[in-house]
């Protein structure tokens, strides 16, 4: 037995050490590192009905990346002109969702982690409540609300803003409120948490010298607490970009969220590489996309998830 | 200072907008949930009404939703809190060199979609299965297998960040004098570190149970023939809305009310506690007699907790008694004399029109009349209120569409007598 | 139990990867004994300690307690207990299950564990404090519950790890002679952890004086403070002044030293070095500040240096005087307050006088920087 196996059930003891080894490993192993090679794997295969899975056609092919990138062979056009506009339109609503919800957050998570008193526990209390409700109730609540007929429309129409109901859904708005709703408290929290920690002196400190409230954010508690606002914004981003319950209840008929595209090939067109082959490349487009944006603000992987 | 109040200003209406963004929805939604039309909106106000509730509560689907929930939910939670805390351990004393990989890949999980966990769960499985030659309905390839599965690889990462927060303030010399004292390891885990974890440990699991409860985009991919809650109402939801979702809504909202203002009482109630404690004499402790503070006593949540309580319990009263057959009657037929008086409006109009238009063919015979399309625009404009505003319409059209959109009126005023619903209620 | 369990290191040397924490240590504890290990910080006692609590296993050699070899018995097995430096307190449990956690262990009863709390509570002083939880008590209220859980084990040996590094001085002083009490009323052998030299002085019957991993001296507090082994011994242990010089001649068991700055001063070579010292080796002459006797300028006596008074400074039990000899060297004298007249001879030069049995010669060596 290698030596820090034997000091790890050492310090262990036996039994215990043997289940909690047992359980990081299937976590790890079993449900993390081997599914994700597995689809890896997948989404290099044709589509064959299980029969002949393993068998001579069963070799692997680049057919579902090239069919994302070219469209079904023999088509009219030379790209998937489909697929890649929503793959796209995807990212930058997501990113667009992100920052909305940065600006939107930061002052709140300010706010809470600077001031002191009772009615802070209250604002907590009713910031955390919509979270302990349904994602799809949620999406349901602004779908009531952004509805044709919705108390929005008739606000607006009563008010004489309009003089036929908008249609929020069509148009996206829905979709972006939907998102932004969905994600406000995995923006907070990190900022919250981060800012907490600032020591306020350093914020009477600036003010002292003089500093305007924009320059004291700008200069201190921004970089103070980037690891807290790369930390959300990663979260958020991954999230929007891979929501699949908010575009189908607030979405568009025609505006579709790459997701959904993934899921049409899972249980619509029945092609799992095919859609295997969207997971993989929504998952390394994003973790790319992260990755690029923590070497740009220098943030590290442990800052996530604080 | 001016400056100053402005500032105050500023911060109050922004928190003000801010939380009317978050929590204005849930409020509309839960007023839906008591009005009387089919579709879920809370103006015009018609008809205060329960039958939401009573049509919630025969929905067998939503019944079995509900059952599977609690079903993934309890796995979810043992299965994700265990490996959780597992995970946590192992972060304090793994190999310094490996720590930094092993934390990416753990906490990888809350980044990785929803949609390509699900994927992935049900590629990996499927596979497993066919490794080990079961059959396509074998235990690995069953829905509640895979979705505690692919629940818990997320949602043990949560569990994760909170366990290893309080981790981090463990002495583990603890540990060691427990060992020191005579204790086996597992006896040192059970007696000492549990103990002590025991306040995150129930967080983790209401966390897990959350997740799990509302998780739709891994579920989706993986429930097979165990459509959780989430799952139900989504597929709701996409194919037409109806106000018995509110009212489920409605109903969770005052559960977690009630869950977030009954823990808000236990920590209070804690403080105190731990404040009577400390004046408590050496003597009140001895003899077990130290008067602790009541209940109630300032102890705001809690009062507030009891009024909501009762609160419940009235409008529960009042909706075992109430019946609303009678506004629901007079609505009816209000809208029956508008629909009448408008149907009479149409005809006329129509022969109006087709008496303008034999004249007009007389004139000039082969060309087309374009005037019909503008009629119901026309109508909306008419004084009869949002019975005929084009939402209703298109709602209802895509509730019943057998019935002729050219009747404009007939909709929203005979909706609740094909509404099944309706019926189940009388 | 009244003979006590003695414990033996043989040989023991513990590795951490390259670095060396304990080497070679053959270390022989007497049963009933109240045996100190002493050392600056980082010195490798507390690894010591965890090897004969068993949370570590030696790379090399043998802990027997008792006769018995401990080898891969773990730390619940061990006849021992361990009170730790910031005494590890269960803070969820009364002070009274804290007390017997060990018998609940054993699946004793609460009616037994609540007998057997209430004895040990008489036994320190904390009589009904039994419901408190340990946050509720105070600092020196909670050393004692940790001597009281630890004891409740009922052990062969106990382990001790600088548990009164928290206290404040008073209380600190007072908590000394209670543990040498409990000890001497129970009769088990103590091993302690201290870097505090008057802590080791006052309690112990054995001191281990270590550096960087190695015992330099075993012995009673008398031994270590008159006849220390090495150079680090006599500069950690109590204050001295230090004279470096090479030795002009041996003498029987004394020994004249040329120092570099103060001359030619004899002093006694120490017991565990005699024979080992020769002409022109390196040595360090060592006179503590209490063996020097105050004379006028220029007083011819047997042996002493000359020195200018630059500071002096009533310490309440001493004065202390501070000079500078020949070359800048810094000298301390300490007079002990037996209610003399104080005359102040500030800027004068005076004769310092010792005794040749008072100063000891060692070979050169590393000095304790504390």
């Amino acid at each position: 037995m290698p030596r820090f196996l034997k000091e790890y059930f050492n310090r262990n003891g036996f039994g215990l050490g043997s289940v909690m080894l047992g359980l990081v490993l299937f976590w790890t192993v079993g449900l993390i590192i081997l599914p994700q090679l597995s689809m890896l794997d997948f989404s290099f295969r044709p589509n064959l009905p299980p029969p002949e899975i393993g068998g001579p056609k069963d070799l692997y092919t680049l057919e579902n990346y090239k069919y994302l990138i070219f469209g079904p062979e023999g088509g009219s056009q030379s790209y998937n002109a489909v697929d890649l506009r929503v793959f796209y339109r995807t990212l930058i609503a997501a990113v667009f969702v992100t920052m909305f919800n940065l600006m939107l957050c930061y002052p709140i998570a300010y706010y809470l982690a600077q001031t002191k008193g009772n009615h802070i526990r209250v604002l907590a209390l009713m910031l955390i409540i919509p979270y302990w409700i349904n994602e799809i109730l949620r999406a349901f609540a602004l779908r009531i609300i952004f509805g044709e007929s919705g108390v929005l429309n008739n606000v607006l129409v009563g008010m004489g803003v309009f003089d036929t109901p908008f249609d929020f859904i069509r148009n996206d708005i829905a979709l972006y409120a939907g998102l932004g709703y969905a994600y406000i408290l995995l923006m907070i929290f990190p900022i919250y948490n981060v800012i907490e920690s600032l020591d306020r002196n350093q914020i009477e400190a600036a003010r002292d010298m003089g500093a305007s409230w924009p320059r004291i954010h700008w200069r201190v508690v921004i970089p103070y607490a980037k690891p807290g606002i790369s930390s959300g914004c990663t979260m958020v981003f991954m999230l929007s970009a891979g929501a699949l319950a908010a575009p189908q209840i607030l979405g568009g008929p025609s505006s579709l969220w790459f997701t959904q595209l993934i899921y049409q090939q899972f249980n619509d067109n029945s092609d799992w590489p095919q859609g295997a082959a969207y997971a993989v490349v929504l998952l390394v487009t994003c973790i790319l996309l992260v990755l690029a944006l923590m070497r740009l603000f220098k943030v590290n992987m442990g800052d996530i998830g604080k | 200072m001016k400056n100053f109040s402005l500032m105050r200003i500023g911060i109050w209406v922004y928190l003000a907008l801010f939380f009317s963004y978050l929590l204005g929805p849930l409020v509309i939604m839960s007023v839906t949930a008591f009005n009387s039309p089919g579709f879920p909106r809370a103006a015009p106000w018609e008809c205060l009404t329960f039958e939401w509730f009573s049509a919630l509560f025969q929905d067998e689907r939503i019944l079995n939703g509900i059952k599977n929930s609690i079903l993934v939910g309890a796995g979810t939670v043992t299965l994700s809190v265990a490996m959780g805390l597992a995970g946590a351990l192992m972060l304090t004393q793994i190999w310094p060199k490996l720590r930094a990989t092993y934390y990416t890949i753990i906490i990888a999980p809350i980044l990785i979609p929803g949609v390509v966990i699900g994927i992935s769960t049900l590629v990996f499985w499927d596979r497993v299965n066919r490794l080990f030659g079961l059959e396509a309905d074998s235990f690995l390839s069953n829905g509640l297998f895979l979705t505690v599965i692919g629940q818990s690889t997320f949602i043990a990462s949560y569990c994760m960040l909170v366990l290893v927060a309080r981790l981090q303030r463990y002495d583990n010399g603890l540990t060691e004098a427990a060992l020191d004292l005579g204790a086996t390891h597992a006896q040192a885990f059970r007696k000492v570190l549990l103990p002590f974890m025991r306040p995150a440990i129930a967080s983790a699991a209401v966390l897990a149970f959350l997740a799990s409860f509302e998780n739709y985009n891994t579920t989706t991919f993986t429930f097979g023939e165990y459509p959780t809650l989430t799952i139900e109402l989504a597929q709701k939801v996409r194919y037409g809305i109806t106000p018995a979702i509110s009212a489920l809504a409605f109903i969770i909202v005052v559960l977690t009310v009630f869950a977030a203002l009954a823990n808000e009482a236990g920590i209070r109630r804690k403080e105190l506690v731990a404040a009577a404690r400390k004046s408590a004499t050496v003597e009140e402790l001895e003899s077990g007699k130290l008067r602790l503070p009541g209940f109630l006593s300032s102890n705001a949540a809690a009062v507030i907790l009891v009024v909501v309580a009762m609160m419940t319990i009235a409008v529960v009263g009042t909706a075992a008694v109430y019946s609303p057959q009678q506004c629901i009657a007079d609505v009816r037929e209000q809208k029956r004399l508008e629909t009448d008086l408008k149907v009479q409006e149409l005809l006329q109009r129509r022969a109006e029109q087709a008496a303008r238009r034999d004249a007009e063919q007389a004139e000039q015979s082969g060309q087309e009349p374009t005037t019909e399309d503008t009629t119901p625009k026309a109508s909306n404009n008419s004084g009869f209120g949002n019975v005929f505003d084009p939402g209703a319409l298109q709602d209802d059209g895509t509730d019943d569409p057998e019935e002729e959109p050219a009747t404009p009126g007939n909709n929203s005023g005979f909706g609740n007598v094909f509404d099944p619903n309706a019926l189940q209620s009388d | 139990m009244s003979a006590g369990v003695g414990v033996n290191l043989e040989d023991l040397w513990i590795r951490f990867g390259d670095f060396v924490a304990v080497r070679e240590a053959n270390v022989h504890i007497n049963g009933g004994d109240f045996f100190s290990f002493l050392g600056p910080s980082g010195c490798g006692k507390t690894t010591i300690l965890r090897a004969v609590s068993g949370f570590l296993e030696p790379s090399q050699g043998n802990v027997l307690i008792g006769g018995n070899n401990m080898k891969g018995i773990g730390p619940n097995k061990r006849p021992t207990a361990l009170i730790f430096q910031n005494l590890a307190l269960f803070p969820l449990m009364k002070v009274w299950e804290n007390i017997t956690f060990s018998m609940e262990i054993k699946g004793a009863s609460t009616k037994q564990r609540r007998k057997r709390a209430d004895e040990l509570l008489d036994m320190i002083a904390l009589t009904g404090q039994g419901e408190k939880l340990p946050a509720e008590l105070s600092g020196g209220q909670k050393q004692r519950v940790a001597i009281a859980r630890a004891l409740c084990a009922e052990p062969d040996v106990l382990l001790l790890d600088e548990p009164l590094s928290a206290l404040d001085l008073k209380l600190r002083q007072h908590m000394r002679s209670e543990l040498r009490e409990i000890q001497k009323r129970v009769g088990i052998t103590f091993i302690y952890i201290t870097h505090d030299q008057g802590e080791a002085l006052t309690m112990s019957d054995n001191i281990a004086v270590m550096r960087d991993g190695v015992i330099d001296q075993i012995g009673d507090g008398k031994s270590i403070y008159n006849d220390p082994n090495t150079a680090f011994a006599a500069s950690f242990v109590g204050e001295n002044n230090v004279f470096r010089g090479t030795v002009k001649q041996v003498i029987g068991n004394e020994v004249m030293i040329r120092t570099n700055r103060s001359g030619d001063l004899m002093a006694r070579i120490s017991t565990a070095n005699q024979g080992k010292l020769k002409q022109g080796d390196e040595a360090m002459l060592f006179i503590r500040p209490e063996a020097f006797a105050l004379a006028p300028a220029g007083t011819q006596g047997d042996h002493f240096v000359t020195a200018q008074v630059t500071k002096e400074e009533f310490e309440g039990s001493a004065f202390n005087i501070f000079m500078e000899g020949e070359g800048g060297k810094e000298i301390k004298v300490a007079l002990p307050n037996v209610g003399q007249s104080f005359e102040s001879h500030m800027g004068e030069a005076m004769t310092l006088e010792y005794q040749v049995k008072n100063a000891v010669a060692l070979p050169a060596g590393v000095l304790a920087t504390e």
